[in-house]
């Protein structure tokens, strides 16, 4: 006798601007517990080579949907925000209108009154707010933060982060900070900062950065391209982020994220895109990840945690105080002083 | 030829490459410690001498290796009686210190060489190598790491002696960072210093590390970690250096050139392993050699000891004002500003 299949769950992705939208569309559209749609109205104006909207759907094969409206009509029980940085608000509003849960790409907002918006608006819905930060779901860095719990680590002292990869250059807005809220600084200090916000459990009370527009030159970027960002935490902890785009074009793999955590006891380092066949191919040095997929265990969180009725994290204040984060950054940048959180 | 005949003031933990290192140039040392002496002299066959007056006598070139706040005194004598120096890093405790040696040496028309001996790791060689000759186009952002177990004596730990973990043991990647990417325009730090289990009450916190953020004049940031771990803490060092054409990396503790998996004592020393390759000390120690007999210039200066010492001092006033400090040439040579 088959079982009965699954409850199924309504998914909604909304714009295909981030390049993780594949990702979650290949991942998603493989699940027999989810029924999925798509739309990307705005991929129509997008200057990249593309595809976008019903282009993009029709080649991953997944259901889609001119307008937002259409998608939101459909009543999703959940949606999957992937457009760019400052239309996210807009899109948590209406989604939690609509009363679905929400996993909203990172960073959640390009300033901080938006966020709060964006909280108070999936609060008052009642609807989750997820943040997609997929590194927190790696076995490398729950083994880093059950260190730290168990004390094997003793106190922490000192961390360095890095997040370095490739200059985003199949989607153009990442580089527009109109659309994206700055470069570098906005990119690649989230992720980092959100596993110290998780791994510490303290607040930041000062922020320094540095940054320039050396890496990439040639483009002209209208953004920082390479960036250092030091927190000093409430307990004292001090930690240094390079979230530079700094990877070579030549490199065989996109880049990666390393975070090394040293304490009273001794230091972990963790690197969990290491993983990986390295060697050559047709095209010269080859670089074969393998391991699990964080993207898939962070939507197994995002859909769980709806099955289960609890809220799933990282939530919409992680990504708050991973935001402030970055403002500080880029406040410190135009000041040329440290900013006081 | 003569045989060189070296002065070492000091008998203490980096003695123990400095020496091995002269006696391999064939050098006769005769060692003037306030304690250790004798049993330096026995293991090695040095002579000893039991003042400073009499060190001084004896010798031809000075190898100061005592703690930071006596180099300024030492380095000023050994000048003074026309003897050349070479000067465990940092080169003073402050750059006013460092001002005053610089002074004494060239008044006495002597030569001093600061022990910036990083600069002759075969790794960070053949980086300075690869960046002058292009290969990574213009730099963007650099990242220096050095930890390990921290050092056993106490006046370390006490930043009026020592200037703490960063004048002591980051003054490398301090020095590194300037080598790499140039001249530095500002400077930001922080340490974190916490007081572990063991660690008597009257001592200083043992378990310290620092951040440093240099800016340089080329609009190229650095960033420096050191850390003071635990006794079981194996030392080990890396660099990433990224610029608009290629990014270099490397990991002391990831070379594979020798792998050991035998049963053995722990090594308890803070120094870096012994390596396959010769002694960077050696190495240093020759090309200080040449250079005072004039057959090459070294390449780490008196002046570069000055700068890197007022590196670590504009990161130590960060520290203590929490502000980012203007850096400049000029504002280590305020008399040449003029």
């Amino acid at each position: 006798m088959a079982t009965p299949p699954a409850p199924s769950l309504k998914i909604a992705i909304l714009s295909f601007a981030h390049t993780h939208a594949a990702s979650y569309v290949r991942q998603l559209a493989a699940r027999d517990d989810v029924e999925l749609l798509t739309s990307d109205p705005d991929g129509q104006f997008a200057t990249d080579a593309g595809p976008r909207g019903a282009d993009f759907a029709a080649a991953h094969g997944v259901a889609y949907v001119d307008t937002y409206a259409e998608a939101f009509s459909w009543k999703p029980d959940a949606v999957i925000i992937c457009s760019e940085n400052s239309r996210h608000t807009d899109l948590i509003m209406r989604s939690a209108e609509a009363g679905a849960h929400i996993l909203c790409e990172k960073p959640l907002a390009t300033n901080e009154a938006d966020a709060k918006a964006a909280i108070a608006a999936v609060d008052a819905a009642g609807v989750n707010l997820m943040v997609a930060y997929p590194v927190r779901f790696s076995p490398a860095y729950r083994e880093l933060k059950s260190l730290v719990s168990s004390g094997a680590l003793g106190e922490v002292i000192s961390v360095v982060g890095t997040n370095n990869g490739w200059l985003p250059t199949r989607r153009a807005w990442f580089t527009d900070p109109e659309f994206a809220g700055g470069g570098a600084l906005v990119d690649h200090v989230v992720h980092c900062a959100d596993l110290l916000d998780h791994l510490l459990g303290s607040s930041v009370r000062r922020v320094h950065a540095v940054s320039n527009r050396i890496l990439h030159a040639a483009r002209k970027p209208d953004v920082e391209t390479g960036g250092l960002v030091t927190m000093t935490y409430e307990n004292g902890v001090i930690a240094t982020i390079d979230c530079s785009w700094s990877q070579p074009e030549t490199a065989p793999n996109w880049g990666g994220l390393t975070l090394a955590v040293t304490g009273t006891k001794g230091s972990v380092r963790i690197n969990p895109f290491a993983t990986h066949l390295g060697g050559f191919d047709v095209n010269g040095a080859a670089w074969i990840p393998y391991g699990v997929d964080l993207d898939s265990l962070m939507l197994e969180e995002f859909i769980s945690s709806m099955v289960d009725g609890r809220v799933p994290l990282p939530d919409g204040d992680g990504g708050l105080r991973t935001l402030q984060i970055v403002k500080a950054a880029q406040e410190s940048v135009a000041t040329g002083q440290p900013v006081h959180c | 030829m003569t045989q060189l005949r070296v002065g070492l003031v000091g008998a203490g933990g980096i003695t123990r490459v400095h020496v091995p290192a002269w006696l391999a140039l064939g050098a006769h040392i005769t060692v003037y410690s306030v304690e250790g002496a004798e049993e330096l002299a026995r293991r090695h066959g040095l002579s000893v001498a039991d003042s400073m007056e009499e060190l001084l006598a004896s010798c031809d070139i000075v190898d100061i290796c005592t703690p930071t706040t006596t180099h300024r005194d030492l380095a000023v004598a050994a000048a003074q009686a026309g003897k050349d120096v070479v000067c465990e890093k940092p080169l003073g405790r402050s750059v006013a210190e460092g001002l005053e040696i610089k002074e004494a040496v060239s008044r006495a028309g002597t030569q001093l060489y600061p022990g910036h001996v990083v600069r002759y790791f075969p790794a960070y060689m053949a980086a300075k190598e690869a960046i002058d000759q292009g290969r990574l186009g213009a730099l963007a952002v650099l990242r220096f790491y050095r930890g390990g177990a921290g050092p056993k004596s106490d006046w370390f730990y006490d930043e009026s002696v020592s200037g703490g973990i960063i004048a002591d043991q980051m003054i490398h990647d301090l020095d590194q960072a300037r080598w790499l990417a140039g001249e530095v325009t500002s400077v930001y730090a922080v340490q974190n210093a916490v007081r572990s289990p063991e660690t008597p009450a009257e001592a200083h916190p043992r378990r310290v590390s620092a951040h440093v953020t240099l800016t340089h004049k080329s609009g190229a940031i650095s960033h420096i970690q050191g850390v003071w771990g635990p006794p079981t803490m194996p030392f080990r060092t890396s660099f990433h250096v990224a610029g608009d054409a290629g990014a270099l990396s490397h990991d002391s503790g990831a070379d594979a050139s020798l792998d050991k998996d035998l049963v053995l004592d722990a090594t308890e020393s803070y120094l870096p392993p012994p390596d396959l390759l010769e002694s960077p000390f050696l190495t240093e120690i020759r090309d200080f050699a040449n250079a005072r007999l004039g057959r090459s210039e070294s390449r780490v200066t008196l002046e570069d000891g000055v700068m890197a010492v007022g590196l670590a001092d504009a990161a130590l006033e960060s520290v203590a004002t929490g502000m980012v400090v203007p850096f400049s040439e000029a504002s280590i040579h305020p008399a040449e500003r003029v």
